[in-house]
C-alpha cells in the first residue's frame, strides 16, 4: 500500500464539511504558510520538485517564480478545474468529495503568489460541484481562512467560482483567461506568457485543480520530505483516473514507484482486464497522449518494465512512448477496435477546435472524416498515409497544444496499429463485422539487438 | 507601412532574413523586417492587418523559421513561428524561403485553406484582387487530396451594403477587429466554433454602423464583398483613379474604379499588401459608408490621378505606373546567382548570340557556323 497524501482523508464521512475536514487536520498548512514569507513558500514547492497535474508536468515552483511582480498591478491565481480531456476525472473526484483540500491549496498558493483575488475556473459540465465548492468558500470564510486579514496575518483573500460554457479549449490556459474576462475563449498568441500578462493584462498563474492541492501536503510535510516520495523527477503522488476495460475503474492515489503492469493487474488498483479477457492496448494519459500497444505498455523497448510516472512513461519519445499527461488512464481489451476508438477521438478534437488557426481547423475536420471512411470500410490504403501526412502538418504549426493534441493519437494509432488500419481496408466487409482483436500486439517484444556503437 | 519604419531614427536591431541583413527598430516584427527586403523572402499574410492592433497570428501562412534567436541568446527556436506576431531581436537570423521546414508548412496551411474553399473563382467579386487566389498560385497544388464534400452554411443577410459568403470564408477575424476598432457597438462576430465557425450576426441584423463598410475591404477573400458592386464588372476591367471629396465623417480619400465614365466601386486607398494607406495625418485612411456606397457619380469626386497599382495582381497587367521590373532577391537569399539548369550556348553553337543571321546572306548552313569557329580559333 502506497502512501498517500491526498486521498488520506477521502473515506472519512463528512469530509466534505468545515467541522469535519478541520478536525482531521485541515487548514494546519495555511496556519503554517502564513507564518512564512512568500518566497519561502514557492521555495518549498521548488524543493518538492513538484510537477504540473494538468498534462504539461511543467515544475510548479518554477512557474511561479516566473510571474512578474510590477508594483501596483494585483496578481492573479487561477484554478484550472476545466476538466475536459477524455478519460480524465481525478479533479471532479478531489472538487466533489474534498473541496475544503483545494480551498485550503488555493489559499496558501494565493499567499505564495501575492494573489488577493483568485478564481476557480470549473467547467460547465461540472454543474453540481460550484454548488459544493460555493459552500466550501464560505465556511472557509466563515471561519476567518478568507476574507480580510486572514488569520491577523494581514492578508487578505477572496476566491471566486467561476463557470465555463462546456468547451474543452478553455482548458488551455490563455483560452481559459479569455473566457474567464468574458470572452470568446480563443487562446491567446505567446509570448506574452500569462506569468507576465494574463487575466485583465496582470500576471497570472493558472495551475491545476490536483496541483494546487497538492500543495497543501508539501507544506505540512516540507517539500524536501515530499521530494523523497516517488522516483527520479516524478516527485510526489499523483492521482490517476482509470477507466476503460478494467474491473475496478476509478481513482488512485499512485506514488508513481509502481509498474504499468501492477497497476493494471494488482487486485489493489485496477484488478486486471474484464471478463478475463486480455490486454489489447491503453492511452495512459487521457486522449490526447499517444496510444500504446499492450508489449510497449508493460515493457519499455529497452526491455524494463514500464513504471507508472513522468519519465518511464515517456521513455523511448514518442516512437516507442507516451506520456503521463493528465492521468486518465483509459485500457483498452482484445475486442476494441483501434481505428474506431481513433475516429472517436479525430471527432472530438475536430468538434472542440476553436477554429482560429487554418491547420487545425481544417485538418482535424479532415482527419475525422477520413477516420470515419476507413471505420466504415470504404477507405483507401492511401489514406492511411494521407492521415499519417496531415497530422504532421497540423502538430507544431498551431498556437495552442489543442492541434498537437489532436494530432498525437492518429500518429501513434497509425505508428504501432498500422495493420489493423489496412485490414480495415483490404478486408472491408469483414471489418464491419468483427474486430481486428489482439494480432500479435500481446506478445513479447523482439530483443533488439545491441547496437554497434 | 515601410515608410513608417523609414521615417524612425537610425534602426538599431540587426536582422538576417534568408541571407539578407538589414537594420530594423525595435519592435519590428519580422513580417514587417520581411516586406523591407521584398520579393520571395516576404511571407505571405492572410490575417495579419498593419492597421488593425491585435490581428495576426491565426492564419499560419507567414510561419518562418528562427535559426539564431538574438545575439544574447543564439539559441534556435523549435517551433515555426507566426512571423506576423514575433518581434525581432538583435542579432536574429530567421528563414523563410530557405527553411524547407518553411515551405512544406506553408503548402500546407495553403493546401488546408483550400480543402474547403468553394473555389469560386470565375462568379466571384474579389477575383482577381484576392489574397488567397495569389496565396494559392504562389504555394497551392494543382489538384486536390480533399475527397469530401465542401462545407456549407445557412445563408445570413447582412443588409443592403454588405454581401456575405461564408463559404468563402478563411476565418482571420480581420472584420471582427475591424469593427470592434471602428465602430461603437460589434454587431456580428465569430459564432460557433471549429470548422462549423461563422461570420454572422446571432439575431440575422443588419450591419449598419456609417464605418462598417471597411470590413469589405479587410476581407483578404470574397467573404464580404460590396452588394452595390456585386456582378457589376471584374476588376481587371476598371480603371482604378484616386479622387477625394470633402467628407464630414471621413478623411474622403478613396479609389474610384470605374469603367469609362461610370463609377462602379468605391474603395479606401490601399498598399501592395492589400492594407489601407494612412493619410497625411498619419491615421488610416478608413471610409465611411456614404463615400463608399453612396457617391457613385464622378461629379461627387475630384479625382488626384492614376492610381499607383503594384505588379503583383492582375489589376495591374494592364495599367501599373513603370516598367521597372520587381526587385530581384535570389542572388542575394542564395549568396550566388542560380546555376542554370543547362546552359544552351556552352552545348549548341547554333544559338551563338554573337552572330548575326540575318546579316549573312541566305540560309545559315554549318559552313558559317564551322567558319565562326575558324575565325574564333585564329583569334585564339
Amino acid at each position: 500500500m502506497s502512501r498517500k497524501l491526498l486521498l488520506e482523508n477521502a473515506h472519512i464521512e463528512g469530509i466534505r464539511y468545515y467541522d469535519v475536514y478541520r478536525k482531521n487536520g485541515g487548514y494546519r498548512s495555511v496556519e503554517k504558510a502564513l507564518k512564512m514569507t512568500p518566497d519561502e513558500v514557492v521555495e518549498e514547492v521548488k524543493k518538492s520538485g513538484l510537477r504540473g497535474r494538468g498534462g504539461a508536468g511543467f515544475p510548479t515552483g518554477m512557474k511561479w517564480s516566473f510571474i512578474a511582480k510590477p508594483e501596483g498591478v494585483p496578481r492573479h491565481l487561477v484554478c484550472n478545474a476545466d476538466e475536459s480531456e477524455p478519460g480524465t476525472f481525478k479533479d471532479r473526484y478531489l472538487m466533489e468529495f474534498l473541496p475544503h483540500l483545494l480551498i485550503e491549496g488555493l489559499i496558501v498558493s494565493s499567499y505564495a503568489l501575492g494573489s488577493n483575488t483568485t478564481y476557480i475556473y470549473i467547467r460547465g459540465e461540472y454543474a453540481w460541484i460550484p454548488d459544493i465548492l460555493e459552500q466550501a468558500i464560505a465556511e472557509a470564510k466563515a471561519n476567518g481562512f478568507l476574507g480580510k486579514n486572514i488569520l491577523n496575518t494581514g492578508f487578505d483573500c477572496e476566491i471566486y467560482v467561476q463557470r465555463g460554457a462546456g468547451a474543452y479549449i478553455c482548458g488551455e490556459e490563455t483560452a481559459l483567461i479569455e473566457s474567464l474576462e468574458g470572452k470568446r475563449g480563443n487562446p491567446r498568441i505567446k509570448p506574452p506568457f500569462p506569468a507576465v500578462k494574463g487575466a485583465w493584462d496582470r500576471p497570472t498563474v493558472v495551475n491545476n485543480v490536483e496541483t494546487l492541492a497538492a500543495v497543501v501536503p508539501i507544506i505540512n510535510i516540507g517539500g524536501e520530505e515530499y521530494a523523497k516520495i516517488g522516483v527520479g523527477r516524478s516527485t510526489g503522488t499523483k492521482l490517476i483516473s482509470a477507466c476503460g476495460n478494467i474491473n475496478k475503474p476509478g481513482v488512485y492515489e499512485i506514488d508513481m514507484t509502481i509498474s504499468v503492469e501492477e497497476f493494471i493487474f494488482s487486485e489493489e488498483w485496477c484488478g486486471g482486464i474484464k471478463n478475463g479477457k486480455r490486454l489489447k492496448a491503453c492511452i495512459p494519459g487521457g486522449s490526447s497522449v499517444p496510444i500504446l500497444p499492450a508489449n510497449l505498455l508493460l515493457k519499455t523497448a529497452k526491455g524494463e518494465s514500464r513504471m507508472m510516472n513522468y519519465e518511464s512513461l515517456s521513455d523511448g519519445g514518442f516512437a516507442t512512448g507516451t506520456m503521463m499527461g493528465s492521468g486518465g488512464f483509459i485500457v483498452f481489451d482484445e475486442d476494441q477496435c483501434v481505428v474506431k476508438n481513433t475516429y472517436t477521438l479525430a471527432r472530438f478534437y475536430r468538434h472542440e477546435s476553436c477554429g482560429q488557426c487554418s491547420p487545425c481547423r481544417e485538418g482535424t475536420g479532415w482527419m475525422e472524416k477520413l477516420l470515419l471512411r476507413l471505420e466504415k470500410g470504404q477507405g483507401k490504403v492511401s489514406d492511411i498515409d494521407l492521415l499519417w501526412d496531415i497530422q504532421s502538418k497540423i502538430e507544431g504549426n498551431t498556437i495552442c497544444p489543442l492541434g498537437d493534441a489532436a494530432a498525437w493519437p492518429v500518429a501513434a494509432a497509425i505508428r504501432h496499429f498500422r495493420d489493423e488500419f489496412e485490414w480495415h481496408v483490404t478486408h472491408a466487409a469483414e471489418a464491419q463485422a468483427r474486430n481486428f482483436g489482439l494480432a500479435h500486439y500481446a506478445d513479447p517484444l523482439p530483443v533488439p539487438e545491441a547496437a554497434a556503437v | 507601412m515601410a515608410d513608417e519604419i523609414k521615417q524612425q531614427p537610425p534602426a538599431n536591431f540587426k536582422v538576417t532574413i534568408d541571407n539578407v541583413t538589414l537594420e530594423v527598430p525595435p519592435g519590428t516584427t519580422i513580417l514587417q523586417a520581411a516586406r523591407l527586403v521584398g520579393g520571395d523572402v516576404t511571407p505571405p499574410a492572410m490575417c495579419f492587418y498593419t492597421p488593425l492592433k491585435g490581428s495576426g497570428g491565426k492564419c499560419r501562412t507567414c510561419l518562418v523559421e528562427v535559426s539564431k534567436g538574438s545575439e544574447k541568446d543564439p539559441r534556435p527556436m523549435p517551433k515555426l513561428v507566426a512571423s506576423c506576431r514575433t518581434t525581432v531581436m538583435d542579432g536574429m537570423e530567421v528563414k523563410s524561403i530557405t527553411s524547407e521546414r518553411v515551405i512544406a508548412a506553408r503548402n500546407s496551411v495553403v493546401e488546408f485553406l483550400l480543402i474547403n474553399h468553394p473555389l469560386d473563382c470565375p462568379i466571384c467579386d474579389q477575383a482577381g484582387e484576392c489574397h488567397l487566389q495569389d496565396l494559392s498560385y504562389e504555394h497551392g497544388k494543382a489538384g486536390t487530396r480533399y475527397e469530401f464534400k465542401r462545407r456549407s452554411f445557412k445563408k445570413h443577410n447582412l443588409g443592403k451594403y454588405i454581401q456575405l459568403h461564408m463559404t468563402r470564408c478563411i476565418l482571420c477575424y480581420r472584420c471582427v477587429f475591424t469593427a470592434d476598432q471602428l465602430t461603437n457597438k460589434r454587431q456580428h462576430g465569430i459564432l460557433d466554433r471549429g470548422d462549423h465557425a461563422e461570420i454572422a450576426t446571432y439575431i440575422e441584423k443588419s450591419l449598419d454602423n456609417e464605418f462598417i463598410g471597411n470590413v469589405i475591404d479587410v476581407c483578404p477573400v470574397g467573404a464580404l464583398t460590396d452588394k452595390t458592386f456585386r456582378f457589376k464588372n471584374r476588376v481587371w476591367f476598371t480603371k482604378p483613379v484616386d479622387a477625394h471629396r470633402d467628407c464630414p465623417t471621413c478623411c474622403g480619400k478613396v479609389t474610384l474604379w470605374a469603367r469609362g465614365p461610370e463609377v462602379l466601386r468605391v474603395t479606401a486607398r490601399k498598399d501592395q499588401w492589400g492594407e489601407i494607406l494612412p493619410t497625411e495625418d498619419g491615421k488610416t485612411g478608413w471610409i465611411c459608408n456614404e463615400c463608399r456606397f453612396e457617391k457613385k457619380d464622378e461629379k461627387d469626386w475630384i479625382i488626384d490621378g492614376p492610381m499607383k497599382v503594384a505588379r503583383h495582381s492582375v489589376i495591374g497587367a494592364n495599367h501599373y505606373e513603370v516598367l521597372d521590373t520587381p526587385k530581384e532577391t535570389i542572388d542575394e537569399v542564395m549568396g550566388r546567382a542560380p546555376k542554370l539548369l543547362m546552359d544552351i550556348h556552352s552545348v549548341s553553337e547554333v544559338n551563338d548570340p554573337s552572330l548575326d543571321l540575318s546579316k549573312i546572306e541566305g540560309p545559315a548552313t554549318g559552313a558559317v557556323f564551322n567558319h565562326k569557329k575558324m575565325i574564333g580559333e585564329k583569334k585564339d
